[in-house]
């Protein structure tokens, strides 16, 4: 037995802790792990999840599924096709004011072009604050606001999107290389040459990219914000959820899938090309 | 012209010409490729214009006059003399935000759904990553038939599946709580299998000749060396999902969105003014606390050393933040 504590007591000096771990750390651990599995407990609690809930919940889960079997179009192809169509086109329109508003937004908050610290700091802020509200929130208050249809879905996506890539701009600009502008103002360039040729040549093709991007996302969003009634597929699932119409709905899911794939494979085409 | 320059030796100005040539062709030609990107990018533009119907608005009224009473609607009438007061005085901080202990009871059921969602998602998704990893499963049909299904997950929005769920669980947080396991399961089951790829497969290799067992060779073989990556993962998409509960109860998925969407139903624009600052201070906070955690945990892993960012290493980072969002 002293040959085994002789050994450890050895190896504890060539590796302290590898072997014998101290007692606070083995205390530590097993107290974070016993908190982990308590909050864990009381947020199932809180949930109310309990065997009778899943059963039933699963059991009809199985009803909608097969009746998801063999999905159908519900003879409304076309109409469902032009909402696909409506969906990309608020996509569309949504990204394309979001980069107009933002890339001005962006030019004002980044440090080396706007120096003015309280300007700087009063957007960036306001950026910081709407960064985080979802694009269904955006969408359930535009749609009170404006009505049903396709435009409060726009702006939704818009909102959402303008404080995301104004902070990206701005991060590009503040990140560019520093030494191309350095040269150009020994050369005497204006500071909008400076703009020009030192600092938009690293920022836009990064921009761009991003942009891109986003509309790739966006086609996502849009099909989001139509279940709280601002158009395109969205709006179609949501109706047919509603009177339990499964068929349709998994046609529907079918539909948006190969879109996504179609929009992501040309959208990461082009984006290759940029960059 | 560059051409005429007196101090040009002879010999080069046809050099200079030549390039000349060339240089106008290709600005010529480039020119043109841009013209063509215009005309597609405004076909497009105006494709979706007439397809968003953009242009008929049901907006009858005037913009102006609907906006103005809109934001009319949305701001509560808060009167400086009772701004403290209780929550039968008109005007005051009190009976604008009546109903906040219930929606405090909401944001926690928010938080508990997320912290649910992401623990069972975390777990699903580790086993799941056992057999979707090249490595360790040599079943080739078996890897295709894992990641397919993790693809299939990640791409049907979550708002959609919440809407499923709550239509075969009803109303409340157990559908949330179902989306959130499904969508952690298929973005953490893609990273974590793409990790476990990663890892260097010596010491699994050392175990085996040892004559460990299955189990013995990925606990200590292969864990110890992806732990870390596991977890920063497992966190972010914690952060993920704390924010995305708070949009699913819109669509009746419980949490703090329910509450949202009982706002808007009853068209009260101020309570659903003073939810929403509710969950941007929600958000903020969150924020904050993540960026906190993440720099003890980056200071800790890999001591800070010099780094040099550019331009397209701030990009890498911004787009890969998003894109594990997906």
């Amino acid at each position: 037995m002293s040959d085994l504590a002789h050994l450890v007591s050895r190896a504890e000096l060539i590796a302290p802790g590898a072997v014998v771990v101290p007692v606070a750390r083995r205390v530590k651990a097993w107290f974070g792990a016993a908190l982990f599995v308590i909050l864990f407990s009381l947020a199932w609690i809180d949930l109310e999840i309990t065997i009778t809930v899943l059963a039933g919940g699963f059991g009809k889960m199985v009803d909608i599924i097969a009746t998801m079997v063999p999905p159908s179009s519900g003879g409304q192809m076309e109409r469902l096709l032009w909402a696909i169509a409506q969906t990309i086109a608020i996509a569309i329109l949504g990204t394309i004011l979001a980069v107009l508003i933002a890339t001005p937004l962006g030019f004002a908050a980044a440090r080396n072009i706007v120096p003015n610290a309280v300007i700087h700091f009063v957007i960036r802020r306001f950026m910081d604050i709407f960064r985080g509200i979802p694009v269904l929130v955006w969408a359930l208050i535009l749609v009170a606001a404006v009505g049903l249809g396709p435009i409060p879905g726009i702006l939704a996506i818009a909102f959402a999107d303008i404080p995301r890539l104004a902070k990206l701009l701005a991060e590009a600009i503040e990140n560019a290389e520093e030494r191309q502008s350095v040269s150009l103002r020994a050369t005497g360039a204006s500071a909008l040459g400076v703009l020009r040729f030192g600092i938009l040549p690293q920022t836009l093709p990064v921009y761009l990219s991003q942009c891109l991007y986003y509309l790739e996302q966006n086609f996502r969003s849009a099909a989001i914000v139509g279940v709280v009634g601002a158009g395109g597929i969205g709006f179609e699932l949501e109706e047919r959820i509603r009177i339990f119409a499964f068929d349709q709905v998994a046609f529907i899911i079918l539909l948006y899938i190969i879109a996504v794939s179609l929009l992501d494979f040309g959208s990461q085409r082009l984006r290759a090309r940029l960059t | 012209m560059a051409a005429d320059h007196p101090r040009t030796a002879p010999e080069h100005r046809d050099d200079l010409v030549v390039f000349e040539q060339e240089w106008h062709r290709r600005s010529r030609q480039s020119r043109l490729v841009s013209l063509g990107w215009i005309v597609l990018a405004s076909l497009v533009l105006l494709l979706s214009f007439e397809l968003s119907e953009a242009g008929r608005s049901s907006v009858d009224a005037g913009w102006t006059a609907r906006i103005a009473s809109f934001a009319d609607q949305m701001i509560p009438d808060l009167q400086l003399q009772n701004l403290f007061g209780g929550r039968g005085d008109a005007g005051s901080l009190a009976s604008w935000f009546y109903d906040l202990p219930v929606w405090l009871v909401a944001m926690r059921e928010t938080i508990a759904m997320a912290f649910v969602g992401s623990v069972i998602g975390g777990i699903f998704a580790l086993l799941l990553s056992f057999y979707g990893a090249r490595n360790l499963n040599k079943n080739r049909f078996g890897v295709q038939f894992v990641r397919r299904s993790l693809d299939l997950a990640r791409t049907i929005p979550d708002v959609i599946m919440a809407l499923i769920f709550a239509a075969a669980f009803n109303l409340g947080p157990v559908a949330g709580t179902l989306t959130l396991i499904i969508s952690t399961v298929g973005s953490l089951g893609k990273l974590f299998s793409e990790s476990l790829e990663n890892a260097e497969m010596r010491q699994v290799d050392s175990i085996a000749a040892l004559g460990g067992n299955w189990f013995l060779q990925i606990r200590y073989g292969v864990i110890p060396q992806i732990l870390p990556q596991l977890l920063s993962y497992w966190l972010l998409r914690l952060e993920i999902n704390l924010s995305a509960a708070a949009a699913l109860g819109i669509v009746g998925a419980g949490g703090i969105g329910m509450e949202l969407q009982r706002a808007i139903s009853f068209t009260q624009f101020d309570t659903y003014l003073a939810i929403l600052l509710l969950i941007i201070g929600y958000i903020v906070v969150l924020d904050m606390l993540s960026e906190a955690l993440r720099h003890r945990l980056i200071g800790r892993l890999n001591p800070p050393r010099k780094q040099r960012s550019n331009a397209n290493g701030a990009a890498a980072a911004a787009g890969s933040a998003p894109a594990v969002a997906q």
